[in-house]
Parts: C-alpha cells; structure tokens; sequence
C-alpha cells in the first residue's frame, strides 16, 4: 500500500507537468483575415511557423501574424499557421516546415531563431519553395532574412528614459536572456548613456534558455520591475514579451514610467496601464513580414538579408499619448545621426 | 501450467491497455469539450506513419529509453532522481564542448566525449548523492534544485565558450568535427541515430545488472528495505551513491544521440524536458528494459504523430501531452487494480482445487 | 480425535452472552487456503485463547475480525448482530479493537498524544482526554500516567498503552496478537492480571499465544485451530498443554532431550570494553561490555526490551559505526570491519525484527535465501547470481526448517510470522557459521517447530557452533543456554548458571530488583 503510494505521488507529479503543458492550447483562428473589405482569395497559399507562444502573445509572434493577416486580407493569400512547443526537438521544427510543404503552402514563413538550422535544412531539401525567416541570419538560395536593427531603435527609448529620469536611474528587464535580447539591452544603455553620460541602469533577466517562461510570465515582469522602482528607478524598458504587462502594472502602481517594445503598446496594452507607458520600441515585423508577401505577389522576391532599421522604418520609438513630445527634437536628432553613421550603435 | 502462464501474461498486458483505453477515452472527452474534430485527431495520430516519421520517432524513442532508464535505475534503488533533466543537459553540453574542440582525432574524440558526458551527468547526479548520504537531504528536493542550478551553469559557459554565427541569434558550442559524428543506419530510406546501438547496449547491461548481477541484487535490496540491506551486510549509503552516480552517467547519454546525430552542436535550441518524459516513461514501463522500450517507443509514436495536427486539424499537439499524462497516470492504477483481480483470480483456482466442497458451497451462496 | 468441544451450534443463537459469532469463515491466498470453515464463540467476560501451528490461519482470523482482510465465505455476528466489518475504523465503530504484536506508539509523544492520536474526536486532546485515561488506567489496573513519555517507558507499559488505546476507543471485544512474545515472566503476570480485570468488567478477551502454559493459565476457553479450520473449542481448566500441542500438530510431539555441556575451551568471539553512546545524548547504550563465547558454547543474554539487547548485536554485527571497545572473533580484530565482512567471516545473524531487518517482504523466499548471503557459495557465480544453486538450496531449506509455503517464488511477505522466522534460522544455519548471534530465534514460532529449531542449534553447537542467544523466553535461555548473563541499563549486571536458577530469580535480576551480590 505505501509503495503504491508513493508511485501514485510520482505518478501524479509526472501526469501534473505534462497536463501543465497541455492546458497551454491555443486555436489560430483566420478569422481577421475574412474581413469584409479583404480581396478575394487566391491561389497564393502562405505557411507560417510561430516560435513558442504563438498566436496571442502580445508580442513578436503577434506581430508577424498581424503581418500575415494583412497579406491574407489584402492580397487574397490563403494562411495557415502552426506554432513551436517549449523544448521541443529539433526534428519538430523541421517536420513543422516540411509538413507546410507537403500541404502546398508555399512560401513559408519561419518566426524567430530557433528555426535556423531547420530552415537551412527544409529550404535546401525544398529548392522550389521560398522561405522567410525572421531574426535569423541563415543563409540559402530560397532563404530571405528578415533582420532588425533592435540596438537602434532601443538607443532611442535609452535616450528617451534617461532624459525623462529624475532620479538617474533607469532599467530594463529583459524576457530570456538570450543574444536577441542582449541586443536590445546593449541599444538601450547605449542611449542612455549618450543622453546622460551619469546615467544607472539596473538590468534583470526572468530566466535563462532553456527555460523561457520569461516571455510570458506578468507576475515575474512585475516583480522585477516593482524591485527596480524601489531602488530608485523612475523608467523600465522591458523586452520580455507577455511579461510586459507585469512592467506596466508596476509602473502604474509606481506611478513611474514604463516603456513597451515590439509594437505600440500604449495602443495594445491594457487600458487602465496606458497612462504609465511613456514610448514603446517599434520593431514592425509585420511590416516586414508584409514586404514579404507582398514581394510574392508581384514575383519579387529579395532573399537574403533584408535588414530592417531606423533608416527603412523596421525599427522605431512611438509618440502615442504624447509624453515625449517635449524631447522629440533630440530624439530625432539621435536617429539622423545613427542613420547617417556618425552613431554607431553596438549590439552587444 | 501453461494455462496460468497464459492467464500471467495476459493479465501483465492487461494493465497497460487499461491505461491505454482510459488515456483514449478521457483524451477524447477533452477535444469533444473543446470542439475539435476528435475523430479526425485519432485517425492522424493512429494512421500508420510516414516513412520519415518512423525514422523520427525511432530516433524520438533512442532519446527517450536513455533518460528513462536513468531514472529507472533511481527508482529500483528507491531514489527519485527529478535530476535527469539537468544531469543530462549539463553533460551533453560538456560532451558537446569536448567533442569541439576536438583534442583527439575522429572516432576516438566521440569515445572521449562520451565519457566526458557520461562523466559529468554521473557528478551533477552525485552531487545529489552526496548531499543524501552524508546530510540526508532528499534527492527530490536537491535534484530539482541541481536542475535549476544547471540551467545557469549552462548558460553561463555557453556564452563563455560559444561561437556565433554572424547574424545569427544562436550561440553554441563549437560544432563538431566531421569526422566525430556518429554515422546514421539506413532505415525506410532515412537515416535513424547510430547511437540507437549504445541505447541498446544500455538497455542489455541494465537488465543483466540489475536483475543478474549481485551488485544488482544489493541495489534492489537496499532499494525494498533499507534497514534489512543494512543488516545483510550492504552499505547502503556506498549504494544510493553509487546509484546516483549511475543513474547520472546514463542521463549523460541522454542529450547524446542528438549530439552526435543532429544537432553536431550544443545550443540555446538544444531539446529540453527529456528527463521529465524519462520519469513517466520508466513508470510506465515499471522500470524494466523492454517495459521502458514499448513506453519510449509509445510516446515517441504520440509527439511524432501529433505533429501536423496543428496543419491539418488545427489542434495543438499539445493534446498529445494529456493523453501521455492520462496514460501515466491511470497506468499506476491499472496495475494495481489488474494485480488484485489477479489475486482473486488464484485465489478461486486454489480454492476450487484445496477444496472440493469448498467449490460447491460458493456456488450454492 | 479427541474431541471434547462444546458444540458452538447448541447455545442458541443470538444467546446474549455471545460477545463474538464466527460461522464459517474462510480465506484463501494464492496457494493456501488460510481460514476455511472456521466457527468460533467468544462469550462476553471470558478470556479467549486461541492455538494453532504456524501458518494455522489464527492471524488471518484475526485480521478478518479487525476489519483489516475480508473474509471469502462465512459470517460475523458482534452481540447477536450480523455485521460487515470492511475496515479497521468499522471494526472500532462496533466495539473490537486489536493489539499487534509490533507495537505502534510513537516514541517522541507522550501517552496522552499517542492515545488521541487518530480519536480527537473523542474526549478531545486535552483535559478531557487526560481525565478519561485516568479514569480507564484506574478502572483496569492498568497504572498508566498520561503525560509520561514513551519513549521512557518499558514493553510492559507500551503494551498497557496499546490496551489502552484501544479501550479508549470504546472496545469490548480486545483482540491480542501473541503479546507475551516480548514480556518478562513479571510482565506477563502484570499482563494477565489486568486481561482479568478486563474480563471481570464484562469484556471479551481473544488472545493468541504459542506459549501454552500461559494459555492454560489465563484464558476460560481455547480453540485450537489446524490448517485453517477449527479443530475443537475446549475449556481451559478441562486439558493439558501436552493435549493441547497434540490437538494443534494432530500428533504427538518429541519431547526434547537435555543435552550433556559441548563447550570448549577454544575462543571465538571475545567482546572487552565495548561502549555506545547515546546520540541525544542520555546514558550509553552499551556501557563496558565484556564477554567471550567458546567453540560448542551458548551464551545466552536475558533482559528486558530495551536494556541495550539490540545494541548489543548490532555492535557485535559492526552496524553501529559509534561503538568503541575490541570486538574479537577466531582471534582475529573485527573492531573495524564492515557488516559484509563479518558475515563472511562466520557470523551467522538472526535479528531480532525479521521484517525490518530479516527480510525483503517483496522479494521471492529464494531471493531471501541470498539476502546477507550474496558474496557466498551457493547463492553466487562469480559476479553473478546464481538463480539454480540459490533455488536449489532454498527449497533444502523450505524442506528441513519446515517452512510452510506454497513454493520458493512465493513472495516473504505471504507466509505466517512463525514460517518467516524458520526461513530466516534455516538461512543462517546453513551457511555454516562459527558464531550464531540469534536474537528471539524462536520468537512467534509454535511449540512443534521451536523444538525443531532448538534441535538444529544444539546440532550445530555439537558440531562447535557458539552462539549469542537474546531470549525474551526464559524457559528458551535456560533451556538452550551453557551461561547466561544479564542485561540491565546497557551493563552486563551478573552471570548465572542455567543450571539451577529459576525464571523468576532471572526475571528479578533483569529488572534491577535484587542486588547485585545475590547473584550467582
Ligand atoms: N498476505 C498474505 N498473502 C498470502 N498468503 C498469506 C498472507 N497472509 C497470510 N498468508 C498465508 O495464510 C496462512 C495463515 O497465515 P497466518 O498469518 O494467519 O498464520 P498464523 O496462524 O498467524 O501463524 P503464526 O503462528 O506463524 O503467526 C499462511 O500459510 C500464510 O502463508
Ligand atoms: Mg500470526
């Protein structure tokens, strides 16, 4: 009886982690793409594999899908999408791509890193499909790159939070800490600095790969974010993903600044947190995502790099709710000068 | 004879298909209540699969039989080693370091990597051990922590170690050289892991340890009653660290077959969880070498088919991971229940055959 | 056969004084059938004593009487009313309580803890409780303060608290499970004293006992039960325990033979010095422990439980790393050798709680048969174990020792406490040892294979067997015994010659009550 017990026990622990990461379902619902002014479905068939989160995250993953949704309703695309499960096998991805593949859906689009080597490896077994992958630098005759400058649109919001600081010191809290998002803490310092060589900035990461709950986890966001407003900080920039939401409570409990990242978040965040989101960091992956397609429809498709940065417009800091109207001037200033070079901003 | 014989097996069967039907059936009531198209979900995950899908949930399964039978070791010595999943990614980053940089030439590089890996899995693992045996602080609690604890580590002398590719987000160690990789074997006209060979060999010197050995014999006895191992003379504190020790050599293998097979590097994209999937696989295939093999293979079979459920149904995967904790779940129970029904059972038989009258009088009750 | 019962069908049924109706109760386990057609009254106010061989079934009875198995066939009926008992907390719900012969007190709480523990429902946990203790302690003699530690207290008085316990809970059907096994001939007359105050308060008393003298003394009726059926029920003032051995056995028994000293004067285990601390701390355990046992001698040590006994041998058996003191055997230091290499230099080991210590309750008999003997002919094949040799021998073992069980794959756990026991004195016999160190060797087994068992030892003491016997059975120490030393406060405290000392003068040393210079 006891030893059954405690096989029961182990046995419950186990059922408890796996049925955890099956409560994590998500239905991908086209249904934005069937609205009413949208053009008549083609024969164009688009695939899109989402990293982990997927659909819903409020975050990167979103942002290519708003890309891809645009394309479904303006250009007549058929989509289909398919997203990435925590720790899953390398072999996961590449079935994900082929089995895009194999249902006619092409091209296809790969959403974040993770997918490097498979999408190295599906392109070159699929020579006459075209691939997009976002954030990665694989290269392959079919492969287009769809690469952000984030170092520089994240200088603009260290810029602007050391500006609007009055204590002097500044955070940021990062999701995973990965080498994507070291860059946008590597921009972020960067431009603090050049506004206010005194400036402190705090950092913290909510977790380490291969645990990358930091990207969708409010509370430890906020926790983190709380803990730097008590040492002093008065503006967080967070590049946490869903764990934004948790900056952004903090920050209205605080009655501190917040600043988003990815989209406009003073537009997409909770209502009652608006207020406290000062500017976000503007990375347009669907703007990406949509040049893209829409090289597809007119046949003119760049693959290789395509770089996104503050000179094309990928990247950039928003003005919604008008809190950094009083420094636009000089924020402005800072993006000419990184365009024209004589600011090079360092992404690590 | 051969009649109970027939009835023995067929009741050791018994309990996994109970588990199995209940794991269907309550799987099934989930995408009902969800609205999804259950039959269509059962006929893709129950179709038979693919050629490329076979080679990957044979190589799936390679991966999956190391870790559980990791933690199958623990559990015949009464140790829950939670640790796998740490033990193993610790020592295939080790293994995956060493093998980059090459010190020896071709094969022997992978014999010392090998041992590299199985090196540091057996020292995370002993960590544990140690802890158990000289401050008695449970295995459970230290593992989890040593997972977490590796989760840093790791992070830490990747960047430490790591190349990166220009432009590319991910950091891993140096790749391995060519001619340390472990060839494929030809299978359905793919290639599935060479190292399904070491997972076999693993699986053999297990069970003839184990169940054959008398190192095997004092590991299961300390592992049914401490104080009785004690007193036949067994060091039981040497044995649960040996144990661990053991146990974490074999969690270092783990992340190998991918190493060597796959990936040729250890990086932020590295597989995680495996030693979570070892521990419901070595209960659902109680602890024995062909047990582990069915239940690896069956889950195996499961995350592979699910797959293009998303692209064909869209139903996540996810729904597979229910049915793989519904089947750990209910295979606990089933056996018990199959055991008592099974004592019943022989209990009529031996009724029936002791005692005649015995017989005639439960039949007129 | 003899058969003097009182026919159980003529009383009529439902007859008030019946406290306990058993008709036709039968259980089977895989390969034996335990109980079959067992009948059984038990009247109110009466002591019950119930007889039988090993593996008779009498556990299982009374198993299925607590509620704890359920019975195949048959029907219980408590006060004239039929009744289901399916757990033990139904059984206590209809007034039946039973004693295990292994106590289950915790150390740490004190009386009052242990006896609330699992009825806070009850009196409460606190004044209530206490005022209710008093009052059962003083109502049945039974001398018990409810804020005294258990830890602190002795077998005897653990014992009164497991009686205690259970009439706490409202029973007046008490169910003993061989509870003399671990008493001292006081205790066991402190113990008796207090089952008749329980009997003169209306209770029905059912005990179970190998010891039958004891029997014959205490209880009012006896049943004998023989391969799971009831043989007879009988008075107890109407027979003999000779009548009563051959009503279990169905047959005569040997009657044992006195045996001329094999004692030598070759030294085999010599002990000097040997202390233990306490490691919270209190007085040692062991405290200056010299003794020496020869080829062909057996020393026997009589004690109360808990005086340092277990001590004792597991220090001898290098289980206690803290002991310090020259342990030397065949003239050779063993002080710092492990467990393993004792045993492999001829220390045969019977412990004193077989399944903690004896067994693997899960593992096959032959698997039993290897355990402590898993470096040794014929269990091994070099790295190997050897399944064919350690079979063979398990099923000599099963055939000489009388082991009663279906077969050697049988799991331990399956056989009855006295069949465990001949398992485990088979097995260390029969790897030859030069020093037997045998604590309770016969403890729980019935009266025919105790015989046997003591045949067996004085074979092998012929042969130049020393042993250490720890004994609770007096009758055991001065029968076996060629010296037997006291045991008191982890001291040796004085020697005696089983030549001409009486249990009681014995049982007065192992307490402390005489001086020390009365003895011999
Ligand atoms: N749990 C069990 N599973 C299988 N068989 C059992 C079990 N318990 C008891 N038996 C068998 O039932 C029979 C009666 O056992 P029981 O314990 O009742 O004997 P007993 O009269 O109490 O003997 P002892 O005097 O040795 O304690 C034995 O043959 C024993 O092997
Ligand atoms: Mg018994």
């Amino acid at each position: 009886m006891r030893r059954l017990n405690k096989l029961t026990a182990a046995a419950a622990v186990t059922a408890l982690v796996f049925a955890g990461a099956g409560c994590s379902k998500k239905s991908s619902d086209d249904e934005s793409a069937a609205g009413e002014d949208c053009v008549e479905k083609g024969d164009v068939k688009v695939g899109m594999a989402f990293d982990v989160g997927g659909r819903g995250d409020q975050s990167f993953n979103d942002s290519a899908a708003k890309g891809l949704d645009k394309a479904a309703c303006e250009l007549g695309f058929e989509v289909k999408d398919a997203e990435a499960q925590d720790g899953e096998p390398e072999s996961a991805r590449e079935e994900r791509l082929q089995q895009l593949v194999d249902a006619g859906y092409n091209p296809v689009v790969a959403v974040g890193f993770a997918y490097s080597a498979s999408v190295g490896k599906i392109a070159k077994a699929n020579p006459d499909v075209n691939f997009a992958i976002v954030d990665d630098a694989v290269e392959g005759e079919n492969i287009s790159n769809l690469l952000f400058a984030e170092e520089q649109g994240s200088f603009l919001v260290g810029a602007a939070a050391a500006l609007k600081s009055e204590t002097g010191t500044i955070g940021f809290v990062g999701g995973v800490d990965t080498e994507l998002i070291k860059k946008f803490e590597a921009g972020y310092k960067a431009g603090a600095k050049a506004a206010d060589p005194k400036v402190k900035v705090q950092s913290v990461y909510l977790s380490t790969p291969p645990d990358f709950s930091g990207f969708g986890d409010p509370a430890k966001g906020n926790t983190a974010a709380t803990g730097m407003f008590e040492k002093d900080a008065d503006v967080v920039y967070h590049a946490a993903g869903g764990s934004g939401g948790g900056v952004f409570q903090a920050a209205t409990d605080a009655k501190k600044w917040a600043i988003g990242v990815d989209s406009d978040q003073a537009k997409t965040a909770d209502e009652s947190v608006r207020d406290s989101i000062l500017t976000s960091m503007t990375k347009n992956i669907d703007v990406a995502v949509y040049d893209f397609l829409k090289g597809v429809e007119g046949d003119d498709i760049k693959t290789g790099p395509q770089v996104y940065d503050l000179k094309s417009d990928g990247v950039g800091y928003s003005t919604t709710g008008g809190h950094v109207d009083d420094i636009k001037d000089k924020l402005d200033e800072y993006k000419q000068q990184i365009i024209d070079g004589t600011i090079t901003v360092p992404s690590k | 004879m051969t009649g109970s014989r027939m009835t023995r097996i067929a009741l050791a069967l018994a309990a996994p298909a109970l588990a199995l039907v209940t794991a269907f059936l309550i799987t099934s009531l989930v995408l009902i209540l969800a609205g999804d198209d259950w039959l269509g979900v059962w006929s893709q995950i129950l179709s038979w699969p693919t050629n490329r899908t076979m080679v990957n949930i044979v190589n799936s399964a390679t991966v999956y039989y190391l870790s559980a039978v990791a933690v199958a070791i623990g559990f015949r010595m009464n140790l829950f080693n939670i640790g796998v999943d740490g033990q193993y990614r610790i020592a295939s980053f080790a293994a995956a370091w060493v093998a980059g940089e090459a010190l020896l030439p071709g094969p022997l590089n992978i014999v010392l990597a090998l041992l590299a890996g199985m090196f540091v899995g057996a020292m995370w693992a002993g960590i544990a051990g140690l802890l158990r045996v000289t401050r008695g602080v449970s295995e459970v609690i230290s593992t989890i922590m040593l997972n977490a604890i590796a989760t840093a580590v790791v992070a830490y002398l990747l960047r430490k170690v790591a190349v990166r590719e220009e432009g590319s987000n991910i950091i891993s160690t140096k790749p391995l050289p060519e001619g340390s990789r472990i060839p494929g074997i030809p299978f359905l006209g793919g290639e599935i892991y060479g190292f399904v060979v070491i997972a076999v060999i693993v699986g053999i010197a297990y069970w003839v340890l184990l169940n054959r050995s008398r190192f095997g014999f004092d590991l299961r006895a300390a592992g049914q009653s401490e104080s009785a191992a004690v007193a036949s003379g067994i060091n039981v504190k040497k044995m649960m660290l040996v144990t661990m020790l053991m146990s974490g050599a074999i969690a270092g293998l783990v992340g190998l077959p991918l190493l060597f097979g796959q990936a040729y590097a250890y990086g932020s994209t590295f597989q995680s969880g495996l030693g979570f999937a070892g521990i419901a696989i070595a209960l659902l295939g109680r602890n024995h070498p062909i047990g582990i093999a069915i239940g690896a293979l069956l889950f195996a079979w499961l995350d592979q088919q699910s797959n293009p459920l998303q692209i064909l149904l869209d139903v996540s995967p996810d729904i597979v991971k229910v049915t793989q904790g519904v089947i750990v779940l209910t295979v606990v129970i089933a056996y018990e229940v199959v055991r008592r029904y099974g004592v019943r059972l022989e209990q009529r038989h031996v009724a029936a055959a002791l005692d005649p009258q015995f017989q005639q009088k439960e039949v007129s009750a | 056969m003899s058969n003097t019962s009182t026919d159980p069908g003529a009383s009529a049924t439902g007859a008030p004084d019946v406290a306990v109706r058993l008709r036709g109760i039968g259980k089977t386990f895989p390969g034996v059938v335990a109980n079959h057609d067992v009948d059984i009254d038990v009247r109110r106010g009466t002591i019950h004593a119930i007889v039988g061989e090993n593996g008779a079934g009498k556990s299982t009875l009374m198993k299925i009487l607590y509620g704890v198995q359920k019975p195949d066939s048959g029907t219980i009926e408590l006060d004239g009313q039929p009744v289901v008992l399916s757990s033990p907390s139904d059984a206590i719900g209809h007034g039946v309580g039973m004693v295990f012969q292994h106590f289950m007190l915790a150390d740490n709480l004190t009386v009052l803890e242990n006896v609330v523990l699992g009825a806070e429902k009850l009196h409460g946990i606190g004044d209530g409780a206490r005022t209710k203790i008093r009052e059962i302690s003083a109502a049945y003699g039974l001398g018990i303060e409810p804020d005294d530690l258990v830890a602190d207290l002795g077998v005897g008085a653990r014992q009164r608290i497991e009686i205690l316990k259970v009439l706490y809970r409202g029973a007046r059907i008490i169910i003993l499970d061989e509870p003399t096994a671990v008493l001292v001939p006081q205790e066991v007359d402190e113990l008796f004293d207090n089952l008749r105050e329980l009997k003169a308060e209306g209770l029905a008393v059912i005990f179970i006992s190998h010891k039958l003298d004891e029997v014959l003394s205490v209880a009012d009726e006896v049943t004998v039960i023989r391969r799971g059926a009831t043989v007879s029920t009988v008075p107890a003032d109407s027979v003999t325990s000779r009548q009563l051995a051959e009503l279990m056995v169905g047959s005569e028994l040997p009657s044992p033979s006195t045996e001329l000293s094999t004692v030598t004067d070759v030294e085999v285990l010599e002990v000097v010095d040997l202390h233990l601390p306490d490691a919270r701390g209190g007085r040692p355990l062991l405290d200056g422990i010299s003794l020496r046992i020869h080829r062909g001698e057996i020393l026997g040590i009589a004690g109360v439980e808990g005086n340092g006994q277990a001590e004792l041998v597991e220090a001898i058996m290098g289980m206690r790393p803290d002991a310090t003191g020259r342990i030397e055997l065949n003239d050779g230091d063993i002080a710092g050798w492990s467990t393993r290499e004792r045993r492999e230099a001829g220390i045969g080991y019977i412990p004193e709680d077989r399944h903690r210590q004896g067994l693997l309750l899960d593992a096959p008999l032959w698997e039993n048969r290897v355990l402590g003997h898993q470096t040794r002919e014929p269990n091994i094949a070099g790295p190997f174990i050897d399944r064919r040799g350690a079979r063979d021998d398990t099923e000599r073992i099963v055939r000489e020792y009388d082991v009663r069980s279906p077969g050697i794959d049988t799991l331990a756990r399956a056989l009855s406490g006295g069949n465990q026991q001949k398992l485990i004195v088979g097995r260390e016999m029969s790897s030859e040892p030069s020093l037997l160190i045998a604590a309770h060797p016969t403890r729980g087994v019935d009266v025919g294979a105790q015989a046997a068992i003591w045949d067996h030892i004085k074979r092998a003491r012929r042969d130049g067997l020393a042993v250490l016997l720890i004994s609770a059975d007096l009758d055991e120490l001065i029968g076996l015994s060629d010296t037997i030393a006291v045991l008191l406060r982890g001291r040796l405290v004085g020697t005696f010659d089983p030549g001409d000392v009486t249990p009681q003068q014995l049982g007065s040393a192992m307490t402390g009550a005489t001086d020390e210079e009365e003895t011999a």
